[in-house]
């Protein structure tokens, strides 16, 4: 009953949405020229212009900034010293090629097993054939610093909220907005007070890493069982031994698990940090796509693949070998310790050779096939471009004309009020009263800040994206969700396809459908929907096995099984692979703003090369958070009402 | 069976640590590297469009045959690189189009004026120039309005297609556009590339097209007759982009050359080249069009430098 009147409620709701819009449209809708302030944006960029200006005097850099950035500086060059860039005269780093990669599989083996240090290091060695020797040390040297300088952080900071009920509560917020906040916004922020460079990068990668090994290590000290530490304490353990003796030991997997979750976190960002100067694989990724060179792309894109398989495998192999709970016989241990004894020797020897040697100290130039792999995708783009037209121009014009057009008419060129009171109605709707009143306030700030019509702009194009997204996530989420087969099949692609950055996607998408806003969209559904499936795969997975007997031999047909009993038991599920899906379709949409999608991502990127826009750029960062956690809101709390 | 993973890695780390000992004692092929000048190592801004690639990349080969170490960094322009100049990751910008938007910079002590790079830019708004055949008064702003319906896209809103210039480039599109009320939408578009891909197929396809683009280019010699196929605008003169009124044209702007001021104080020969540095727009163009023709960008500076001894001997000081 009540739930009927919910639906009869939105449909009411958008019908007289509709209307005004029709009626009202053109009006107050806030438009405002790319190139015009308002008075907060101007007041922001005066901000931001004295904050330019203290760089120098201020005690605040002097005594803090300055410092920090100095140091972690420091920090990074001295790991690219050793495996990335030569020093003053020398020709090669401290350790040449060869040498790198010895050290990588005698890492990989000594803490996992021999075919993971066999992947990893054919892996390694695959990046060095695309000609990325450099840009891969580089992006090694960046991942290594900043996961080692989150973990320094993140993990005490875990423990600390895995032991104290009052210290998650206080950072439970922190953690949810750091999820939701798209990584192109904190570049700008960063970059005013740590400048352009390895710095600002390394520190960006880390509020964006550190949350993700906070939230794991607390998780893993939390969900221990408790009867051991129970025992331990009421046998006198302090709270530090018990911690240390009984807990750690414990969450050791789980916390394993945690450095690997930062690792992928710090190396998906590796990309985008290539935007404040970074060095790394990024720098290729983003060259390819200012001068748009799809095939380059690839092959720098295809090196950020291997070295996030790599990263991936090996430090979960790490954190799998941790599983095992028969203690090894006295002789295992010394047969053990004899093959690492060997294999570290054999490291030894090859970086010395790496060092005297000059063909295993700098990547040999005959062995490149980074110009086939560049053609082979060119003329492939090439080929898509010219003879799947029908797919590319039209199904882009069909989705722009049809789906994106509308929507943007409703919700960026109604009356700002119209829209407002609608999206504040569907989180009464949807929501209840809290969640609208949060909506309503934040939106409101975003009216404030001059940058409504922009945001709007956004919000069409992660709605659109979301929905194809939820469209065919649903369908590929209900076969893995069916059929065994399929799910083996698929599941690597979901893997690979979780752990690359979004940037990546875009140099594609951007060669088959030009710099449009459908690009944008195009990169945000092929990012997010591996999450979507995922998602919505365990949901139907966890479909009881009994109704589904019971309406099989009750003579339904799949058709009915599928929409009568299993989408409706997993709605709960599918509700949540949209909020994540909408997050994660946002993150990318944003990025858009390279590739002529418009909208917030563009302010905050062209606040980046024109001072005077700069304080516009910092809002409209602030803008997207706000629309952020409003969409997050209501995407969650629908999900939890159902 | 496994070790436990504090063992192994000790061990592992352990060995990593005495490897990296061994390895920086023993000698190594930086031994035998001939010992070059101290010209010392330099940061130089890339940015990402042609003409820039070929001067940037030039000054580069010329400063490496100098004993110089150079670093080329891929960055957006105008703020961004400022700020990296200033935080010490870049050291010269070899072409800016933007009349003192480096002010604040100067003023900080961060960045040097080093002088015009001699060549000279022009930004216009350009039509295919099939269109200007058939329509021949298309070229006046005034009548731009007549043509609207023509440039209409799917993602231009129901007016005409304005395809702006990337967004760290010198852009006044939308000012020109409600000054002169032309029933037109500015669209981002993010790469010379993409301005290049909008010309070149407009013009194949004999398709609409108005797009931002500027001399010194090579796509005016790929298409012929795009350089007079620039949409005329009530002329004015400006420099600063964020003070322009919009009912103006873009102005004939003398390129200019930016250093940190590290750099200039260093007395180092990749200053000198860097004041000294100055060609035309045709010297420009012919390593551009050697560069867009597949040539690998250092191959291409180093013919033209091969080709052009004395104009090189002359920036050595």
């Amino acid at each position: 009953m009540l739930h009927l009147k919910k639906s009869q409620l939105l449909i009411g709701g958008a019908l007289v949405w509709v209307f005004l819009s029709r009626i009202l449209q053109d009006q107050h809708t806030l438009e405002l020229a790319t190139s015009e302030n308002t008075p907060f944006t101007t007041s922001v960029g005066d901000v931001a212009a004295s904050i330019r200006g203290n760089r120098t005097k201020s005690a605040a850099f002097v005594y803090f900034f300055n410092p920090i950035r100095a140091t972690i500086n420091g920090f990074v060059e001295i790991i690219r010293t050793v495996i990335s860039v030569p020093r003053g005269n020398s020709i090669i780093p401290l350790i040449g090629w060869f040498g790198v990669a010895a050290i990588v599989a005698f890492t990989v083996y000594a803490t996992s097993r021999l075919r993971t240090a066999i992947l990893a290091t054919t892996l390694l060695l695959a990046c060095g054939a695309l000609g990325m020797w450099q840009f891969t040390m580089d992006t090694f040297a960046m991942t290594f610093a900043s996961v080692l300088l989150s973990l320094l952080i993140g993990i005490p900071m875990g423990i600390w909220a895995g032991l104290s009920d009052r210290v998650l509560k206080i950072l439970t917020p922190f953690l949810d907005l750091a999820q939701i906040l798209p990584t192109l916004v904190y570049l700008a922020p960063l970059a005013l007070f740590f400048l352009i460079g390895t710095a600002s990068a390394t520190i960006a990668t880390m509020v964006y890493s550190i949350p993700i090994s906070i939230r794991i290590t607390a998780h893993a000290i939390r969900n221990l069982n408790q009867s051991p530490v129970e025992a331990a304490i009421s046998m006198g353990s302090t709270g530090k031994q018990t911690l240390t003796k009984v807990q750690l030991p414990m969450a050791k997997q789980m916390i394993v698990l945690g450095i690997n979750q930062t690792v992928m976190a710090a190396l998906s960002f590796v990309v985008i940090a290539a935007l404040i100067g970074a060095p790394g694989l990024g720098k290729p990724v983003v060259d390819a796509l200012i001068i748009r060179n799809v095939g380059q792309g690839f092959v720098a894109g295809f090196a950020v693949v291997f070295v996030a398989i790599l990263l991936d495998r090996s430090t979960s192999a790490a954190a799998k070998a941790q599983e095992s709970f028969i203690p090894p016989t006295p002789r295992q241990i010394r047969n053990n310790r004899i093959k690492v004894a060997a294999a570290g020797f054999a490291a030894i020897v090859a970086i010395i050779l790496s060092r005297t040697v000059l063909t295993l100290a700098v990547w040999p130039t005959s062995i490149n096939i980074s110009q086939q792999v560049e053609d082979v995708t060119n003329n492939a783009t090439k080929w898509m471009t010219t003879n799947l037209y029908i797919f590319t121009v039209g199904f882009k014009d069909f989705i722009s004309n049809w789906v994106l057009n509308p929507l943007e008419t409703l919700l960026a060129f109604s009356p700002w009020y119209v829209t407002l009171a609608a999206i504040v109605f569907l989180a009464l709707v949807i929501g209840g009263a809290r969640v609208a009143i949060l909506a309503a306030a934040l939106l409101s700030l975003i009216v404030l800040s001059g940058l409504w019509h922009e945001a709007m702009i956004t919000l069409t194009q992660t709605i659109v994206a979301t929905l194809l997204t939820m469209t065919i996530g649903i369908m590929l989420g209900i076969l893995v969700g069916r059929n065994e087969r399929a799910e083996k099949i698929l599941r690597p692609f979901l893997d690979a396809g979780q752990t690359l950055p979004a940037f990546v996607y875009l140099i594609p998408m951007l060669g088959l459908f030009g710099p449009t806003r459908f690009t944008a969209i195009a990169t945000g559904i092929v990012y997010s929907i591996p999450v979507v499936v995922k998602i919505v795969g365990e949901g139907i997975r966890a479909v009881p096995a009994s109704i589904v007997e019971a309406a099989t031999a009750a003579g339904s047909t799949v058709r009915q099984i599928i929409t009568k009993v299993q989408l409706p038991a997993a709605k709960k599920s599918i509700l949540l692979a949209t909020n994540q899906g909408m997050i994660f379709v946002l993150a990318v949409v944003v990025i858009g703003g390279f590739v002529g999608s418009g909208g917030l991502g563009y302010l905050v990127i062209l606040g980046g090369s024109k001072p005077e826009l700069q304080g516009k750029g910092l809002v409209a960062g602030l803008v997207i958070l706000f629309l952020g956690v409003t969409i997050d809101r209501i995407a969650q709390a629908s999900a939890q009402r159902a | 069976m496994k070790f436990s993973l504090g063992r192994r890695s000790a061990a592992a780390s352990l060995i990593v640590v005495g490897a990296l000992v061994l390895a920086s004692c023993s000698s190594s092929v930086n031994d035998n590297a001939s010992k070059a000048s101290d010209c010392g190592t330099w940061g130089m801004a890339m940015h990402a469009w042609n003409g820039y690639t070929a001067s940037a990349q030039v000054v580069a080969e010329v400063a490496r045959a100098n004993g110089c170490t150079i670093t080329q960094t891929t960055l957006e322009e105008a703020g961004v690189t400022y700020d990296a100049m200033e935080a010490g990751s870049i050291d010269v910008i070899i072409e800016d189009w933007g009349g003192g938007r480096w002010k604040e910079w100067v003023d900080r002590g961060a960045i040097v004026e080093a002088g015009a790079n001699g060549n000279v830019g022009l930004i216009g708004m350009y039509v295919a120039p099939w269109m200007v055949a058939k329509y021949p008064d298309i070229l006046d702003s005034a009548n731009l309005n007549k043509y609207a319906a023509l440039f209409k896209t799917a993602d231009s809103g129901g007016k005409g297609a304005w395809y702006e210039g990337p967004p760290g480039y010198t852009t006044i599109g939308e000012k020109m556009i409600s000054a002169n009320k032309l029933n037109f939408k500015a669209i981002s578009t993010g790469s010379e590339a993409a301005l290049v891909d909008v010309l070149t197929k407009a013009e194949a396809n004999k398709t609409a097209a108005l797009a931002y683009f500027y001399t010194p280019g090579t796509l005016f010699i790929k298409i012929p007759g795009l350089e007079q196929s620039r949409i005329k605008f009530p002329a004015n003169d400006w420099t600063d982009a964020a003070k322009a009124s919009g009912l103006t044209d873009y102005p004939e702007t003398a390129l200019q050359k930016l250093m940190t001021k590290k750099l200039m104080d260093s007395g180092s020969i990749f200053s000198t080249i860097v004041m000294n540095f100055s060609w035309t727009n045709a010297d420009q163009n012919s390593v551009a069009a050697d560069i867009e023709g597949g040539m690998e960008p250092a191959a291409a500076a180093q013919k033209w430098i091969d080709a052009n001894p004395d104009t090189v001997k002359a920036w050595l000081g």
